[in-house]
């Protein structure tokens, strides 16, 4: 019994790189990159709105899980999405050497002659009254001036034009390689947190300073700067309608040891770089010092970064009141106060009296409403308010610059105070060393497309033979694209070559109605 | 009258003389009076002269540049689309058979906006406010007018095509005429081909035939449009990669808006590669031109209106 040989590993081989090199190849990988795309965003996807994702999954039982597993709720990061890429920047390249080579060759060398020269698409003849040399001599500063190259021998004449768009194309299309290695290194290499600054203190960037996750590239190294950041201030300002008008951080960096390096002010559009890392104005919030004591004994007084509630339809965000929580988990049970602020005291009365939702733009006489629970803490999270195994013992309202007491039973004597709001800065900071190298590639990007899309290749040729009374001349040529404004620069060529004779007469027909019928 | 009064006055007045020039271009090509064709330019060039004084009455209103949101956007679109037409096509490539279908663009365009996104002239939020925006903006804007012209041009090549196919299919076995896209009209210009079967009875040239101009016209019109609009489109993805850069602190997100005008330049970068390089003239590279506007029009309105994302800035 015979099995008939399979193909060699080197047939294989050099059957996959054939169809990696056609140019077909590389644009269905780029169609299917694109179908990929779209599914990314008709897809909730994780690293923007996991929440919705996670809602998606709750409804979508088996289809969900298995929408998850193959990735496709992290569409831009799966292994598909990379494979992909891979493949279609391994078939670009595989396109792209030979015509490289190929350039280089056509670059190097000069022009060539030809021989049947009413064998092009558009050719003519003429009949002149000087020498063949003479004709050749002037057809060839004719064509250099108008920046073809020429290649003369004897009396012929050898002339292009337009390597340029091969060349801009090749720029183009190499250029996406340079994009690759620049997301490649800036993404590996960098990372994206956010840090929450409050007034009058400084952030470290370590990376246990990090609100929340922290993105990191697979080669950061952990090397985080240790550049401090002082929020001085914080500003945002509104229209008189409750529009944004900006968000400003005023800020003073510090270096490992502490000492100032200067003060900035970044906001939204207007990041600012130090140490190699970008800093950007992202968010905000109020974060009102509050001290608490029991039996006189203090127990916190810090600042408290609180959300905000999330706004009901058609309801301002900026009518919302904020949330925090203080925890003590010194005594016995835990104590937890959460705390309701109204930054602008009038938008609460208006809303106790009226019902209506009222914008909170200013500070004007903030209220903060709290609630004492005790228990056993479940989430000992700064940010989080859960009240699972709590009960409430008491409530109250808290005025700025005053304090409240109660009793909190088998506790002790609680007082509260409100010395202060501030207001806390939310920064992105992040770290892309691959910018420089992503913005290089796109200008290079633009700068081949242009060429590779406008500028034309064409080629002629002059060949001039002695005639009786002077010389017999032929010229020959093509363009490959823009064909139609060729015919007219070709006629020009053809009366600049015969300009010098008297009687120059041309012999031959131009390109017939049908052959025009297929110019494009 | 105020700067903002003055804007929606010319917006309305522009959308009547849009909807007019358009019915008059129309008329032009089923009676093919050139008195019809030189009243339908006119009424059109004042509506372009109308709709440029609603754009700039609008910045003068809201105190900054005038494409801030949807609406502005799709009043600068039409704009674009009309002139744009009228330069290039009726103009460079003297055809004037597109103009009415690119006014009924524009009246789309401006009529959806009027109903779907109607905003107050009002200041920008801040992430909006910046100059690459402003950049980002024009150039998105401009290569949408461009390929916007290059679809409709396809459409109608697609239309023209095969009217002209089965025209030919008539001339070889006496198949009936279509009655859409006109091939062979009574009314027309014919020019005489000899019948290739020698009968001596001349038959019509399908390409010259028919309302339309002939497909390799309306082909080559709609590439040029294109090949025009890419690089633009290019420098309009690359500007707003640097404003997001800015903005978001990421150039790139395959935030929703995004990730469509990446489909968009490549279905069409897709196109001007079947076109060029593999020599994919016709149907096949016109059929990948269409999916381009498809995209192009899913990129302009779905995202804004139901696909969440940071760009999504309808309401300004
Ligand atoms: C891998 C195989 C590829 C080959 C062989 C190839 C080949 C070519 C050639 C020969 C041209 C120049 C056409 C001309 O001079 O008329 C060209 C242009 C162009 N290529 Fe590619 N290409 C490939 C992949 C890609 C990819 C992946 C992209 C998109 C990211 C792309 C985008 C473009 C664009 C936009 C143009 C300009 C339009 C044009 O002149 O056709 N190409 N390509």
């Amino acid at each position: 019994m015979t099995t008939r040989p399979g193909p060699t590993v080197r047939q294989s081989v050099a059957l996959v790189w054939r169809t990696l090199r056609s140019m077909r190849t590389a644009l269905i990988l780029l169609l299917v990159l694109a179908v990929g795309s779209v599914i990314g965003s008709l897809l909730p996807q994780i690293p923007n709105s996991p929440e919705r994702v996670g809602r998606y999954l709750d409804d979508h039982g088996v289809w969900g899980t298995f929408l998850f597993r193959a990735g496709f709720f992290d569409v831009y990061g799966s292994w598909w999405f990379a494979l992909i890429t891979t493949l279609l920047f391994v078939s670009l390249a595989a396109c792209l050497f030979p015509r490289t080579r190929a350039m280089m060759r056509a670059l190097r060398q000069r022009p060539v002659q030809a021989r049947e020269l009413d064998a092009f698409r558009h050719h003519a003849e003429l009949r002149v009254d000087h020498g063949p040399d003479a004709v050749a001599a002037d057809a060839a500063r004719y064509l250099r001036r108008k920046r073809f190259r020429v290649s003369r021998q004897d009396d012929g004449v050898a002339a292009e034009k337009g390597v340029l768009r091969e060349v801009g194309s090749l720029l183009f299309h190499w250029a996406f390689f340079l994009l690759l290695v620049g997301v490649i290194v800036g993404k590996g290499t960098g990372f994206t947190g956010r840090a929450v600054v409050t007034e009058g203190e400084t952030w470290i960037d370590a990376r246990a300073n990090y609100d929340g996750e922290i993105r990191t590239g697979r080669y950061f190294g952990g090397a985080h700067t240790g550049l401090g950041i002082e929020l001085l201030d914080f500003d945002d300002s509104y229209r008189r309608n409750g529009l944004p008008i900006d968000f400003v951080s005023r800020l003073r960096f510090r270096d490992r040891e502490g000492s100032p390096l200067g003060v900035e002010e970044i906001r939204v559009n207007h990041p600012t770089s130090r140490d190699g890392v970008r800093i950007f104005q992202e968010g905000f919030g109020w974060a009102p010092v509050v001290t608490a004591a029991l039996d006189g004994e203090s127990m916190w007084s810090s600042p408290i970064e609180m959300t905000r509630d999330e706004a009901p339809d058609g309801v301002p965000a900026t009518a919302m009141p904020w949330r925090g929580a203080i925890k003590l988990t010194a005594p016995e049970p835990d104590v937890m106060i959460s705390l309701e602020l109204w930054s602008d005291y009038r938008a609460f009365a208006n809303l106790q009296l009226t019902g209506r939702p009222t914008p909170m733009l200013v500070q004007f006489d903030p209220l903060i409403r709290y609630s004492v629970y005790v228990g056993r803490i479940a989430d000992p999270a700064r940010s989080s308010i859960d009240t699972r195994g709590l009960r409430r013992v008491a409530r109250g309202d808290l005025h700025a610059a005053r304090s409240d007491g109660t009793d909190v039973p088998g506790v002790g004597e609680l007082t509260l105070s409100f010395p202060e709001l501030r207001q806390y800065s939310v920064l992105l900071i992040s770290r892309d060393v691959g910018i420089p190298m992503v913005l290089a590639a796109a200008i290079l990007v633009l700068v081949g497309l242009i060429p590779a899309l406008y500028v034309s290749r064409r080629k002629v040729w002059v060949r001039a033979e002695a005639a009786p009374g002077g010389a017999l001349v032929k010229i020959g040529g093509f363009a490959l694209q823009r064909k139609d404004s060729f015919e007219n620069e070709f006629d020009a060529i053809v009366r600049a070559v015969g300009a010098r004779s008297s009687a120059s007469q041309r012999t031959s027909e131009r390109p017939g109605p049908d052959e025009r019928v297929t110019t494009s | 009258m105020n700067a903002a009064r003055l804007s929606s006055t010319a917006f309305d007045l522009t959308l009547w003389l849009y909807l007019g020039a358009m019915v008059l271009s129309f008329a032009y090509l089923a009676a093919r009076r050139d008195l019809l064709w030189k009243v339908a330019r006119v009424v059109a060039i004042a509506g372009a002269s109308a709709n440029l004084v609603s754009i700039v009455a609008r910045g003068v209103a809201a105190q900054r540049v005038p494409w801030g949101n949807m609406f502005e956007y799709s009043t600068v679109l039409a704009f674009l689309v009309v002139v744009g037409t009228l330069v290039f096509v009726e103009g460079v490539a003297k055809i004037k058979t597109l103009t009415g279908f690119s006014l009924m663009f524009s009246v789309l365009t401006l009529a959806i906006a009027a109903m779907f996104f109607p905003v107050e002239p009002s200041p920008l939020q801040p992430a909006l406010n910046s100059y690459w925006i402003k950049i980002h903006v024009v150039a998105a804007i401009t290569g949408s007018s461009l390929f916007a012209i290059g679809g409709i041009a396809t459409i109608l090549f697609l239309i023209k095509d095969r009217s002209e196919r089965r025209a030919l299919s008539v001339l070889r076995d006496g198949t009936p005429p279509p009655i859409m896209g006109g091939a062979i009209e009574i009314d027309a210009p014919h020019d005489l081909l000899p019948d290739p079967e020698g009968s001596g009875t001349p038959a019509p040239d399908p390409a010259r035939g028919g309302v339309l101009p002939s497909a390799a016209a309306l082909d080559r019109v709609a590439y040029r449009v294109i090949a025009f609009a890419f690089p633009i489109w290019t420098f309009a993805v690359i500007a707003g990669a640097i404003w997001a850069q800015d903005a978001w602190g990421r150039y790139w997100g395959w935030d929703p808006k995004e990730t469509w005008s990446f489909v968009t330049w490549t279905i069409f970068a897709g196109y001007l590669h079947a076109r060029s390089t593999a020599g994919w003239k016709g149907r096949r590279a016109a059929v990948i031109a269409v999916v381009g506007f498809v995209s192009l029009l899913i990129t302009y309105y779905a995202v804004n209106l139901w696909i969440v994302g940071l760009h999504s800035y309808k309401n300004g």
